[in-house]
């Protein structure tokens, strides 16, 4: 009789310097389970992980495989003993075909020459088994994310994993893949493999997982079953303290129109048609209106053509009265913040101190500069200013440079420099991704509180439920178009998902709808 | 005290520094290393002549010649200082042209063209403009300015390519690099410059002091007599302390790290990107040409024209000065500085000892080379810095920001808030540290940054 727990990871104590990433950290994980790791960031959850994956040695505890201890020094180690990991960040060869990437490292050979065609049945059987479409002949950089991820799980299942890990997987997914992979987790779970879940959505936690087991701060709060608990306890466990899920906000009293589009059309980097195609709108000062959408459906190139990244191919674009479709990216920034999509490539110089992150857009402003030398000494105040106001840890305060902090901080940092620019007009994409719960709630009240100062924010975001408890008003953007002006109150998500995927319309109600 | 050290330590400039003497050391010892080998395969050479190249390798600029007994001796020499400084001007001047690219994010390998097209211009200025109707000092500068522009001019040409056509800016310079080197024959091949008139030495332009124009000597041929030594060197100086006003305090160097740093982010921020791209090549440029100016400008020099075969060396020699300065202005100085020193330990070493010249430059290109392996060296002092911070931080425990949650840490963790949680395992309350603040945990999110942003 096999023991119950596949592994055990008992005792585990990692440090890095200056701070302990697991303290005394023990995880069982039962045969045939879905468990979830839930933790905010900076938890330990992937510190743990990567012990368990052989990339971290731990100062101490025990790894047991079927009750027999192992010692794992290396990831190949790991999948020796039949452990497998989908890193949050694909470990794959862009240049491969995927074929190639499923067999990299454990190649059939003879004579120092490839087998693919044995190799290549294989991964066809496996991914015909689990549903799991794969283009075997298609470059890595050429397929979705969603594909790539297919490709990290069929690279497991062709190594003959049993001990499966996915590490934030649904991170970078759309709901209906996030659908299609809890789906095929259930599947092999089923089949008697073991799944660690990392995530920090309850909602998806709450959904698969048969157990969780709860992070804080490198400590092990407890572990739990998850038809013994819910959303809300599990969130306190996890930030340590009562957790508001609910946006709590009151009417939007909406006044004048400060953006107002009309018929704009934005061309696509990628194909020919536009990724924008006569798209109008207007956002009223103090209401939160957001636009939402399947990821890739033009919302990305509607916040460029706004805010002067890419260039307004026809229509206009008037923000406080001023026509700006040709204005310079510069001028549109005197009545525009902007909380980018991608905090890495537009929000921030990572190479740069928080400091002079956070005069990125100001430092021209006669308080930061006098005759083109920079104030230090008034970048220095303002930086502490921000950092103060809007709680941004990190290291070293205003000279931490931006690389070294957390994902959370560091769009924490964003959302202080570009609310405080205290423009009419804020435009903001995605503005939670990625982060936990704490954080999550705190940007959702710094934005309530924006419009509540009578402030227009424009809000793009792919989670239904950020979109239905934030806005006040819902566009819903599909292949390029507003499809649908919907009030959340009079909405739900299934309404909202028709016409999201393009099955529903809505007539066009003229000017301005 | 020991703190005020701690923090010296602390410090990037400090990592910098050290590194840079660090890997120099290491230079000069396998060049060391080298003669030593060399001298002991080489019959006429043996080791007591080896143990002499290694004392000129380390002390050749303090060399005085032999004594009458034919030992070496040792001393204050004004002619090798003076000709170190010398020499170490137009190098300065390359290095801070690689090192303002570089901290602007591009690699500047088109010094030598724009060295070229600054030494073609300031010598047709200087050798072109009669000296009987025009002040020599006014020609003077005409000369350096206008060598100063070519290298500006040329430097934007891959700026522009790069900034509108997304072309690497290295492709262009090394392309540019040939144009200048061809150009510059062509256009000389054709003019009065030449010096045909002392036929011992063909292929040469004449020296600017043939039309009385020189770079005046500031007094330094006092303290430095019979040296080459002029004014160019406070010139470089200068330009130096100017270069790192301009990139470390004022807003255009702003613009220009941050466009370097991450364009996409510079251009979110409304800072236009392509504009700086191009400035930062002109800057760069600029630099270069200037350097040539003050090299050709001392009226003691003469340049060989026919440049299609060979690209001048200063220019490529700033890239190794930049690295060893990690880009800093005012380090490029010292660096400059050493590496013109190697020029004359390696003369001195010719000139002294049975080593042939040619051994003698692979000494100074070994120790070139392995001094450039700064970075390497700063990144294992920083491993060992942080190791030694987070002792420190353990000791002092408090960490900022976690303050009250310390507090509610007990021996049996929260059980408050706890609900739900029946099967949770008492977390064990830490005795002596504070709990990890989210933002420095290595492993968890650490990492991701810097992903993303190669991804990007």
């Amino acid at each position: 009789m096999e023991p119950e727990n596949i592994i055990e990871m008992l005792h585990i104590t990692k440090e890095f310097p200056g701070i302990i990433a697991n303290d005394d950290i023990t995880l069982q994980l039962r045969r045939g389970e879905i468990h979830a790791l839930l933790g905010e960031n900076g938890a330990g959850k992937s510190t743990l992980m990567s012990v368990l994956f052989g990339l971290y040695q731990p100062e101490a505890g025990e790894i047991r495989k079927n009750g027999q201890v192992v010692k794992i020094n290396s990831p190949n180690d790991a999948t020796a003993l039949g452990i497998g990991m989908v890193h949050q960040h694909f470990k794959l060869v862009d240049v491969f075909t995927v074929l190639d990437n499923i067999i990299l490292g454990a190649e059939t050979v003879k004579l120092g020459f490839l087998q693919k065609k044995e190799a290549r049945r294989r991964v066809e059987e496996l991914s015909q088994r689990y549903g799991l479409k794969v283009d075997l002949d298609a470059k890595v950089e050429d397929i979705t994310v969603g594909m790539q991820q297919r490709v990290e799980i069929l690279k497991m299942l062709y190594r003959d994993n049993e001990i499966l890990i996915f590490d934030e997987p649904t991170a970078v997914l759309t709901p209906q893949e996030i659908d299609e992979l809890m789906d095929t987790m259930r599947e092999f779970a089923k089949e008697g493999k073991s799944i660690l879940f990392i995530s920090h959505k309850l909602n998806e936690i709450m959904a698969v997982a048969d157990r969780v087991t709860v992070l804080r701060k490198g400590k092990c709060i407890g572990t739990v079953e998850t038809k013994n608990t819910d959303k809300q306890s599990l969130s306190n466990m996890m930030v340590g303290r009562p957790v508001q899920l609910e946006v709590v906000k009151e009417k939007a009293k909406p006044g004048e129109a400060v953006l107002q589009v009309d018929g704009l059309c934005v061309h696509s980097r990628t194909h020919k048609r536009d990724a924008v195609h006569d798209v109008s709108f207007q956002v009223r000062a103090g209401e939160i209106v957001c636009v939402a959408g399947i990821d890739g459906n033009g919302q990305s190139e509607l916040v460029y053509g706004l805010t002067g990244l890419e260039k307004c191919a026809a229509g206009s674009v008037t923000l406080c009265g001023h026509d700006i479709s040709h204005a310079s990216i510069r001028q549109r920034g005197e009545d525009m913040s902007h909380i980018p999509e991608d905090r890495h490539k537009h929000g921030l110089v990572l190479d740069f101190t928080l400091e002079q992150n956070m005069v990125l857009q100001r430092f021209r402003e006669p308080q930061f500069q006098h005759l083109g030398f920079i104030r230090k000494n008034a970048v220095r105040q303002y930086a502490e200013k921000l950092i103060r106001q809007y709680d941004v840890r990190s290291g070293q305060g205003p000279v931490t440079v931006a690389r070294s902090m957390s994902g959370g901080n560091q769009q924490k940092a964003i959302i202080a420099r570009e609310v405080d620019r205290d423009k009419p007009l804020i435009v903001a994409v995605q503005p939670t991704r990625g982060l936990d719960v704490g954080a999550i709630e705190y940007i959702h009240k710094q934005l309530v509180a924006e419009r509540d100062r009578g402030k227009a924010v424009l809000l793009i975001s792919l989670e239904l439920d950020e979109v239905m408890s934030l806005s006040d008003r819902i566009l819903v953007m599909y292949e390029g178009e507003i499809v649908a002006e919907l009030d959340p109150a009079a909405t739900d998500v299934q309404e909202l998902g028709l016409y999201m995927a393009g099955a529903k319309r809505m007539a066009k109600e003229g000017e301005g709808a | 005290m020991n703190q005020r050290l701690s923090q010296l330590w602390g410090r990037d400039g400090t990592k910098s520094v050290l590194a840079s003497l660090i890997s120099i050391l290491i230079g000069m010892a396998v060049g060391g290393v080298i003669i030593l080998i060399v001298g002991l395969a080489n019959s006429t050479l043996g080791l007591n002549s080896a143990w002499e190249g290694i004392r000129l390798a380390f002390l050749g600029l303090f060399s005085t010649g032999r004594d009458a007994s034919g030992a070496l001796t040792f001393g204050f020499n004004p002619v090798n200082i003076g000709d170190m400084l010398f020499r170490a001007t137009p190098l300065i001047l390359t290095g801070l042209s690689v090192a303002v690219a570089f901290k602007t994010g591009l690699f500047n390998i088109g010094a030598p063209g724009q060295y070229l097209m600054g030494t073609a211009v300031t010598l047709m200025l200087a050798l072109g403009i009669p000296s009987e109707t025009v002040p020599p000092a006014l020609i003077w500068l005409i000369a350096f300015l206008g060598g100063t522009l070519a290298g500006a001019l040329w430097g934007c040409i891959p700026g522009l390519v790069k900034a509108f056509l997304n072309i690497n800016e290295v492709l262009a310079c090394i392309m540019t690099n040939w144009i200048a080197a061809n150009l510059v024959t062509w256009v000389f091949d054709g003019s009065d410059f030449r010096n045909l008139v002392e036929n011992t030495k063909s292929g040469y332009i004449y020296k600017t002091s043939f039309n009385n124009v020189e770079t005046a000597k500031l007094g330094l041929d006092q303290i430095f007599p019979n040296s080459q030594v002029n004014g160019g060197i406070v010139v470089a100086i200068v330009i130096a302390i100017l270069v790192w006003i301009l990139m470390s305090k004022t807003t255009l160097g702003y613009q220009l790290k941050a466009c370097g740093a991450n364009r996409h982010a510079a251009r979110y921020a409304g800072i236009a990107d392509k504009r700086n791209i191009v400035l930062s090549m002109a800057i760069a440029g600029g630099l270069s040409g200037a350097g040539a100016a003050l090299y050709y400008l001392s009226g003691n020099t003469e340049f060989f024209w026919s440049t299609y075969q060979t690209l001048p060396a200063i220019g490529f020699n700033g890239i190794p000065v930049a690295l060893l300065a990690a880009s800093n202005p005012i380090a490029v100085v010292f660096t400059g500085c050493f590496m013109s020193m190697l020029d004359i330990v390696g003369q001195q070493i010719t000139n002294l000892t049975a080593y042939n010249e040619y051994i003698t430059d692979v000494i100074i290109a070994t120790i070139v080379y392995l001094s450039a392996f700064s970075l390497v060296i700063k990144m294992l002092l920083s491993g060992r810095k942080k190791r030694r911070a987070a002792a420190e931080e353990e000791e002092n425990g408090e960490l900022p920001g976690d303050g009250e949650e310390t507090v509610s840490f007990g021996q049996d963790g929260e059980p408050a808030v706890l609900p739900g949680a029946s099967e949770a395992e008492p977390a064990q309350g830490p005795e002596e540290s504070a709990p990890s603040p989210e933002e420095s945990s290595p492993g968890d999110e650490g990492e991701q940054p810097g992903k993303g942003g190669e991804k990007a």
